[in-house]
């Protein structure tokens, strides 16, 4: 392999496609996009859906065996690890001796997690009656690396009615009302509860809120931190459940939740990732804020999302016999980093096209409104790559089209890109690459899990005594998310469970535990006749090479 | 390094002293797997946003100790690279209700910011490049715009409170800072509050459950026809 | 003329009274006071402490700022640096004493190796010393309200007068400041205490010893009829000021008057706005206002 000359962070190819970028694009800031390419109307959006999103590839999909979702179509890879053996033998674990005895257990310390915590503790639980557990360090979550926003209708020209039908709209009308309802209603106090924090929201000299507009959104409705929104607040949410002493156990995650006598759930057997011990946490009520899926890296597609991110709370309520929603679902996000290879995935936020970055392909001409719902924008970038071949191709066969982020000062003013994309400037900036001056190389990558654990307004699930909030629930955005509603469901529903949790923990009894339920699930397998050595949850994924693993000894 | 090496483009890197081969152009953290390492510490949101992987490396020749996130962090030929996934920083506990945007509050908490001797080496071991060093200054004259400014992107992996020779932890004392400003001096979103009251008042109720109970078509219509904002 | 001026942390909190007005008369007599920019700290809580050459990195690093102000044409050909707080007036100085030694000097700028390296060519002023500079005629010109009648002391403290390397005065029985203060028209008091150490930094953890000092910094001024005494460093100002509440628990006789920065009188005597005297801003624990209306002053 010859040594590849870079210019400038790109190769000569690619830069040739840039010129040609360059070239229409004071045209294209002359025409601004909601001139230049409208919108599609519905039944054009289900035509490219059907033929170019991921999701509707029946061939990877398969109809679950076993549960109470049995029949629905999954992803070959959720079904994968629905349809798998627990890590654990009940055999082995001994329920007499309980480690953690404890109100409410709380899996993951995302922005539900944390969100979760502080409620219960606000609305009369002790802080030493909280227990959070983490799979790898506390906050480690997706929510950390939310770069866009946060939506919330607060301002005058905008309504909670608005805010609810561009979510059906999204969500291709599924969506549980109910849900949404609330969400759309609670979410101005959230904004004003994250202002009592002190989180440092964008905001004009007067104290209004900077929102955007970005796909799929009717008003400008998306709060941000400049582009650090997630980690941002969950600083401030991290160092609040500190201050008040909420205790948390790190690299310490839930491999089995525990029911008891009454079918309710009773905590989770935890397993410390460093010393292999398990641990035994007795809990009155169980939260499951475990987040994504991303690294199942469904149909081999890279992630936006963090390392521990492969869905452990699906299978551990899914065992317990909660009812899932829209799994048939997957949400891949536009914008991911095609190039290079360093960083191929990673988010590049939506934030970009809403301030005025459109995509455009190798010739430098614009095929879609960059205001779509992710889901229309992903299949219409998906087909410009690969039915109309109009797309770049990099020297490691990754195919993308480029986002034209030198516009975003153009159309706003110099330093605008330094100010309100500080992670994306220094993102590219590591790579050689100056995103005021070049465009950025993109394709869609994993990103949501759209749909997830069936929960109620108070975020009980059909189990007794297990509550859900966050990406592993479904029904708040029905069959494809709006940017910046992820952080908001965070907020509205892990608050909602915090509170309701701690109710149903004071009324709590304490029943014998258990772990029947994993023997009927073993029992269901074995019925439906799948013979596998598959495990889950999974906890991380495997990047270690053929190589090694071929040549690995467990000896120790 | 053997002939098939070089052909294929492989980089010498040094995990912690031992040597490994490994492809020309994968971040360290890939590199570190590709070798056989599987992280358990260390690792974390694999996109530069949450510090666990706040790597330290020298090139071979150089005598400099540089900083990087193993996950954005290319390697290159000779690195000698360890990590550091864990700060034992203390944290005092606060109230933010109970504080104000004062100097004085930033010095009850964290006493030890006045021993800052203006050495910039907490600057030089921040992989996000930030001027750590004008930060702790500005909190020392009770600037909090710029203390928030200046370190609005710490992702606190640790580096520079593990490199201070004061044992000043930087990242904390700026959190508190950040706080502060955003809760007591940065202005409040009046329109925030009016929409919560209207929200309580029942303003939207009719018309929320108007919605709710639309049928299909009538939504559909209703969101075909929505206005976008300009 | 445009002057680099560096500020320190007290300027911009404690000694705010100071700075706004200090900049404001100084701006009357034609002297534009350019703060440094990316200024730190000037280190005088290491430097003073510890002889070894970390410590003086950070005022090191201050001088060199004024080498880039010339540089980027913020001021032109202008290597004097002016403070208003003593302690930092004399951490600097101090420093530019320390790298006469020019194997230090070598050491510092090795070691600060993402900055241009110190050449040594800053000098470091007080304010005092900029306004004798400009003669007092000028202060005199300026002089709309004479404070006729109004007994001040003088006070200098320590680190503005010793040692005599880095004093501005004669260290025994120094007269920059009464000069200023005549010039002002104040009634200026004798004050036998005038160079006597306030009790710095033991106001931190030995209030007591300090409230001990306060009383007899005090008394003798008093006792001369002093009504204010005139001050030059925030320390010393929070040390005669404040601590009068420890003094007087240790002493009953001792009656309370007010401590004013002479930057502060200066702008009362030339007749500028009220709000420039920073007696508003709570910074004061004996408040000159009572005083100063009284002599018509305010």
């Amino acid at each position: 392999m010859s040594e590849l000359k870079l210019i400038r962070g790109y190769p000569k190819n690619m830069r040739e496609s840039i010129e040609l970028v360059e070239k229409t694009r004071d045209g294209r800031i002359k025409h601004p996009y909601k001139e230049t390419y409208r919108f599609l109307t519905l039944e054009e959006r289900d035509e490219v859906l059907q033929k170019h999103h991921p999701d509707y590839k029946r061939e990877m999909k398969r109809a679950l065996k076993i549960g109470p979702n049995k029949g629905d179509l999954v992803p070959l890879e959720i079904a994968d690890i629905l349809e798998a053996h627990s890590a654990v033998d009940p055999k082995d674990i001994d329920l007499s001796h309980v480690d953690y005895d404890t109100d409410i257990l709380i899996i993951g310390s995302g922005g539900a997690g944390l969100a979760a915590a502080l409620w219960a503790n606000y609305s009369g639980t002790n802080a030493e009656d909280i227990l959070i557990v983490t799979k790898l360090r506390f906050g480690d979550s997706n929510s950390k690396m939310s770069q866009a926003g946060i939506q919330a209708a607060d301002r005058p020209q905008d309504s909670p009615m608005l805010h609810y039908l561009d979510i059906m709209g999204a969500g291709h009308f599924v969506n549980d009302p109910e849900l949404v309802k609330t969400f759309v209603m609670e979410a101005p106090s959230i904004i004003k509860w994250h202002e009592k924090l002190g989180v440092m929201y964008d905001r004009e000299p007067d104290g209004t809120m900077i929102e955007d507009l970005i796909g799929g959104l009717s008003r400008l409705r998306v709060h941000c931190c400049r582009d650090y929104t997630g980690l941002e607040i969950m600083r401030n949410l991290m160092d609040e459940v500190q201050n008040l002493g909420i205790p948390v156990l790190e690299f310490s995650p839930a491999i089995e939740l525990i029911m008891n006598e009454y079918g309710q759930a009773a905590g989770a057997i935890l397993w410390n990732m460093e010393t292999e011990e398990y641990f035994i946490a007795r809990a009155k009520s169980t939260i499951l804020t475990t987040g994504g899926f991303g690294r199942l890296h469904i149909q081999g597609f890279p992630t936006t999302n963090h390392y521990g991110s492969t869905s452990d709370g699906l299978i551990l309520a899914y065992r317990a016999g909660a009812k899932l929603r829209d799994m048939d679902s997957i949400q891949y996000h536009p914008t991911g980093a095609a190039y290079p290879e360093a960083i191929v995935g990673l988010l590049c936020t939506a934030k970009l096209r809403g301030r005025g970055a459109q995509p455009v392909n190798k010739y430098g001409e614009v095929f879609v409104n960059p205001l779509e719902p992710r889901d229309v924008e992903a299949a219409m970038i998906i087909r410009e790559c690969y039915e109309k071949n109009n797309g770049v191709e990099t020297q490691t066969g990754m195919r993308g089209v480029w986002l034209d982020t030198p516009m975003i000062d153009t159309l706003n003013g110099e330093g605008t890109i330094e100010k309100a994309f500080p992670a994306m400037f220094r993102q590219f900036n590591r790579q050689d690459i100056d995103i005021r001056e070049d465009p950025i190389l993109v394709f869609p990558t994993l990103h949501y899990q759209n749909g997830g654990v069936v929960i109620n307004l108070k975020t009980e699930t059909a189990v007794p005594s297990l509550f859900a909030a966050g990406e592993v629930t479904g029904g708040v955005h029905g069959k494809n998310r709006l940017v910046g509603n992820s952080w908001m469901e965070l907020q509205v529903f892990g608050r909602r469970a915090g509170i309701y949790a701690a109710e149903r923990a004071k009324k709590a009894k304490l029943g014998k535990l258990t772990l029947d339920h994993l023997v009927k699930y073993e029992e269901m397998l074995k019925e439906a006749g799948i013979e596998t050595d598959r495990r889950s949850p999974v906890l991380l994924p495997e990047y270690r090479g053929e190589r090694i693993l071929s040549h690995a000894l467990d000896i120790l | 390094m053997s002939k098939s090496d070089v052909e294929e483009r492989k980089v010498r890197v040094y995990v912690m002293g031992r040597e490994y081969k490994v492809p020309f152009g994968l971040t360290i953290m890939k590199a570190m797997e590709y070798a056989g390492y599987r992280f358990i510490r260390g690792a974390g949101c694999r996109g530069g946003f949450c510090g666990a992987c706040a790597t330290v490396y020298r090139i071979e020749g150089d005598y400099k100790l540089r900083v990087a996130l193993a996950c954005q962090k290319t390697v290159e030929d000779g690195m000698y690279l360890t990590q550091l996934p864990f700060t034992p920083a203390n944290k005092p506990v606060y109230d933010v209700e109970k504080l104000s945007p004062s100097v004085n509050v930033l010095l009850e908490y964290y006493p030890e910011i006045a021993k800052c001797v203006s050495c910039n080496t907490c600057t030089k071991a921040c992989p996000q490049d930030l001027e750590v060093m004008d930060y702790v200054q500005a909190a020392l004259r009770g600037d909090f715009e710029e203390v928030a400014r200046l370190s609005f992107d710490c992702i606190t992996c640790g580096l520079c409170a593990m490199r201070c020779p004061t044992e000043i932890v930087p990242y904390s004392a700026a959190l508190l800072a950040r706080r502060l400003y955003g809760k007591y001096v940065m202005p409040r979103a009046k329109h925030v509050d009016e929409r919560i009251k209207e929200i309580e008042e029942g303003k939207f109720d009719g018309e929320i459950k108007n919605l709710m109970s639309a049928s299909l078509d009538v939504l559909k219509e209703m969101y075909t026809k929505r206005e976008i904002e300009k | 003329m445009r002057i680099p001026y560096f500020p320190g942390c007290a300027m911009k909190t404690t000694a705010k009274n100071c700075e706004i007005s200090g900049m404001a008369v100084a701006s009357k007599l034609d002297i534009e006071m350019v703060e440094l920019p990316r200024w730190n700290c000037c280190g005088v809580f290491p430097s003073l402490v510890n002889d070894d050459l970390m410590r003086h990195v950070a005022p090191i690093r201050n001088l060199i700022r004024v080498q880039e102000m010339n540089k980027s044409g913020i001021v032109e050909n202008e290597y004097r640096l002016v403070t208003l707080c003593s302690m930092c007036y004399h951490t600097l100085k101090e420093a530019n004493l320390f790298i006469k030694d020019k194997e230090k000097l070598t050491k510092i700028n090795t070691f600060m190796d993402r900055e241009e390296e110190y050449g040594g060519g800053v000098k470091v002023l007080s304010f005092l010393e900029l306004l004798k500079e400009g003669g007092y005629e000028k202060i005199a010109k300026e002089v709309k309200k004479p404070l006729k009648g109004l007994k001040v002391a003088p006070y200098y403290g320590c680190l503005l007068l010793r040692p005599r390397e880095i004093g501005v005065d004669d260290p025994e029985n120094p007269t920059i400041l009464e000069k200023l203060l005549e010039v002002l028209g104040a009634d200026v008091v004798d004050n036998p205490c005038k160079t006597q150490c306030c009790g710095s930094y033991h106001t931190i953890d030995r209030k007591s010893i300090v409230g001990e000092l306060a009383y007899n910094n005090l008394i003798y001024p008093i006792r001369n009829g002093a009504e204010v005494i005139a001050t030059c460093c925030p320390l010393c100002t929070f040390n005669l000021d404040s601590r009068q509440k420890e003094a007087k628990e240790l002493h009953r006789d001792l009656k309370e008057i007010p401590i004013i920065y002479y930057t502060q009188l200066m702008a009362i005597a030339f007749g500028l706005e009220e709000k420039i005297f920073g007696l508003d801003l709570n910074l004061h624990y004996i408040d000159p206002k009572p005083l100063l209306k009284a002599k018509n002053l305010y």
